[in-house]
């Protein structure tokens, strides 16, 4: 294939419910009609995140346990982790990977769990009581539509640098007050949609891709790659 | 016995009695009527058994049943609950309905449901605990597995001298430090190597220090030979092991277990622990390998059967799939049928099959393009997220068909070109077939065998 690209799965073997592995397979569906091989390395704890290293990074959820852990460990990356993202490096955030990313969360026992803030949201918690159920966004800037289905138990209240990933149709997004589902900041795509949010919407996938391979070939026509059909899966 | 007592075991014996005669039923009404009069009813149930509870996520239902098999070799009296009565209610009811025990002290070998091991301990001191495993089922919450786990052990921690027999290939069951004596069956048939679980796999933490766990040698998902790198916490000894497996196929398994050649009736590795399982117990009461193996191999309707229908010549096992870890567990058996075979995949999201089809993204179907199967087809309400599931997963579209209706789907599996066709399908997905094939008389109505 024409095209590389070396994709960051974050603690890929901890942060893995609701089938958020699926993301990865979708990125790989889509990367091979888009000529480009992805290789894939799950980046745990106890080992550093190379930014040079990594064209891509994908960050899923976890249960309680593991996500604390995580939360320790991804301190050690966090100056890594940032300027990879203020250099615009792409990135694909899911619930638990979306609450790290910001400045912190209240998990279910009420403790609060630090991120590394390199996006200006927090996360708090809501008592015995979790957003579960199908969900549909709609990105007004790209006029693109999301479906997935949400099961959180967090409120996520987006920083002023953040716009979100969509505006909901139908189901509850971050928060369940302010209508909004998700964020981008630069090339980052954070959200709460399992699904999981590539295999439902692989406009999404393809927007990622494009900006990997965008950012990692300057030079490259790719116009073939943006104009790629993407036919409904859901 | 108390006044109370026998009031309350009289009422609900009354009522068993008038349920099971008029109203065909009552698993757990007796138990409810029972403990309402006398909420400690269980102590005086139980006090005159010697009892076996056997927990956890998968299996219990199996181990249950071989034990009691296993257990009839050498003991006469023995008490067991039937399959769903296994809730506090149940488990008195269970009792109330057993037979006046004349002789030899009798044994219960009662399933328990994790969170309700403590409402039996609190009234009953086990003469053993079996843990079977402790997975992720798609319906659960975040934690799961740790919380369910410490319900387990709330419930031990009342029986301080009861033997645990666990599965030591899952190291959740190695996380704590417990008073009672330990017994752990394993598995240990292979060459050892230094691996990792797959990523997916979901409990892969050391208990002592939460870095990653390896492994010498893995079984399925995160049960095999593990060992931490970073503090040492390692698989503790087994006492009962798998020590060789002979021969897989769909519908038997052949292996050893501490030297000594068994066979059971049915296929997947997870029946193999479940045996095993009910081997360490048998073991551990005195009955010896060659009447557990005599009890796994004279009564074969213990295992049930994976249901075979013949559908105008086309011999169609339909399978319940529910979540990832068993959907991984089936894959791997079927892999194992040594004729051709094809493929049907039926994905519903109605309540009873979970509203979130997530799960199937954690199902290994990757393997199948490696086996060589000549034509898929998907179906059922959720037809376009299985069909997209296989086809990222690298199942071609020229011997892949989208056949949404099941009627349909009947239709099209009588022109199959394989005699061998397997069908996965999630809960209300297998109701709603076997409601066609009924109507159309190839099975008899119900849930099967």
């Amino acid at each position: 294939m024409t095209y590389e690209l070396n994709v960051a799965h974050l603690y890929g073997d901890l942060m893995n419910t609701y089938g958020d592995v699926g993301n990865i397979l979708a990125l790989n569906y889509y990367a091979k009609q888009m000529d480009v091989k992805l290789n894939v390395n799950v980046v745990s704890l106890d080992q550093d995140f190379d930014a040079d290293q990594y064209d891509l990074a994908f960050f899923g959820g976890g249960q309680d346990f593991e996500q604390v852990i995580v939360s320790k460990d991804i301190q050690t990356k966090k100056r890594a982790l940032t300027d990879f993202i203020e250099d615009g490096g792409p990135v694909l955030a899911i619930c638990g990977g979306f609450q790290l990313l910001g400045h912190y969360y209240v998990d279910a026992k009420g403790d609060k769990i630090p991120g590394i803030g390199a996006l200006d949201h927090y996360t708090l918690s809501q008592d015995n009581h979790r957003f579960i159920g199908d969900i549909v966004i709609k990105n007004e800037e790209t006029g693109e539509t999301y479906h997935g289905f949400e099961n959180h138990q967090g409120r996520t209240f987006l920083g002023k640098d953040e716009r979100p990933l969509g505006n909901v149709i139908e189901g509850k997004g971050n928060n369940g007050e302010d209508g909004t589902e998700g964020a981008i900041y630069k090339n980052v795509f954070c959200s709460y949609f399992h699904g999981p949010i590539l295999t439902r919407n692989g406009n999404l996938a393809k927007r990622l891709l494009v900006a990997a391979l965008k950012r990692s070939y300057p030079d490259a026509d790719l116009s073939q790659q943006e104009a790629l059909p993407i036919a409904a899966t859901f | 016995m108390t006044l109370r007592s026998n009031v309350a075991a009289f009422a609900g014996r009354s009522s068993y009695w008038f349920l099971h005669t008029f109203m065909k039923g009552g698993s757990s009404l007796p138990g409810k009527i029972t403990t309402k009069i006398d909420p400690e009813i269980l102590k005086h149930l139980g006090q005159n058994y010697d009892v076996i509870v056997i927990t956890g996520t998968n299996g219990k239902t199996l181990t249950t049943a071989l034990t009691v098999r296993v257990l009839k070799q050498k003991y006469s009296n023995i008490l067991t609950n039937p399959t769903g009565s296994n809730m506090e209610q149940g488990i008195v009811t269970t009792f109330l309905r057993a037979p006046k025990v004349k002789g030899a002290r009798p044994i219960a070998v009662l399933e328990v449901d994790e969170a309700n091991v403590i409402k039996v301990t609190r009234y009953i001191k086990p003469k053993a605990f079996v843990f079977t495993n402790i997975f992720r089922d798609q319906m659960d919450r975040y934690g799961e597995i740790y919380t369910t786990y410490q319900k387990i052990i709330d419930g031990v921690a009342l029986a301080p001298e009861a033997t645990i027999i666990a599965n030591g290939d899952a190291p959740i069951f190695h996380s704590k430090n417990l008073p009672n004596p330990i017994l752990y069956y394993g598995f240990k048939n292979q060459e050892e190597k230094d691996i990792k679980a797959k990523p997916n796999t979901d409990g892969v933490l050391c208990p002592n220090c939460q870095h990653i766990l390896h492994y010498r040698y893995l079984t399925y998902s995160n049960l095999g030979k593990y060992f931490c790198p970073n503090c040492g916490f390692e698989r503790p000894e087994l006492k009962f092991a798998v020590t060789q497996i002979a021969d897989l196929t769909p519908t038997s398994s052949e292996f050893e277990v501490d030297g000594h050649a068994m066979k059971i009736e049915i296929g997947g590795l997870y029946n193999i622990y479940n045996a095993l399982a009910a081997y360490a117990v048998g073991r551990f009461l005195g009955v010896t390998p060659e009447q557990i193996d005599t009890a796994f191999s004279e009564d074969k309707k213990v295992f049930g059967r994976q249901e075979v229908i013949d559908l105008d010549g086309k011999q169609v096992t339909l399978i319940l799939v529910k979540n990832p870890v068993g959907l991984n567990q089936v894959l791997d058996m079927i892999a194992t049928d040594k004729k051709p075979f094809s493929f049907v995949g039926l994905l519903n999201a109605n309540y009873a099959d979970g509203i979130d089809t997530s799960w199937i993204w954690d199902g290994n179907f990757e393997k199948l393009p490696q086996l060589n199967i000549p034509a898929y087809i998907t179906g059922g309400e959720r037809y376009k997220d299985i069909t997209f599931r296989l086809k990222v997963a690298g199942v071609p579209d020229d011997i892949h068909q989208v056949v949404p209706e099941l009627k349909d789907v009947v239709e099209k599996i009588k022109t199959l070109p394989t005699e061998h066709v397997y069908v996965l399908a999630t809960y209300t997905a297998v109701l709603q077939l076997r409601k066609l094939l009924a109507d159309q008389g190839y099975i008899k109505e119900g849930m099967g065998a």
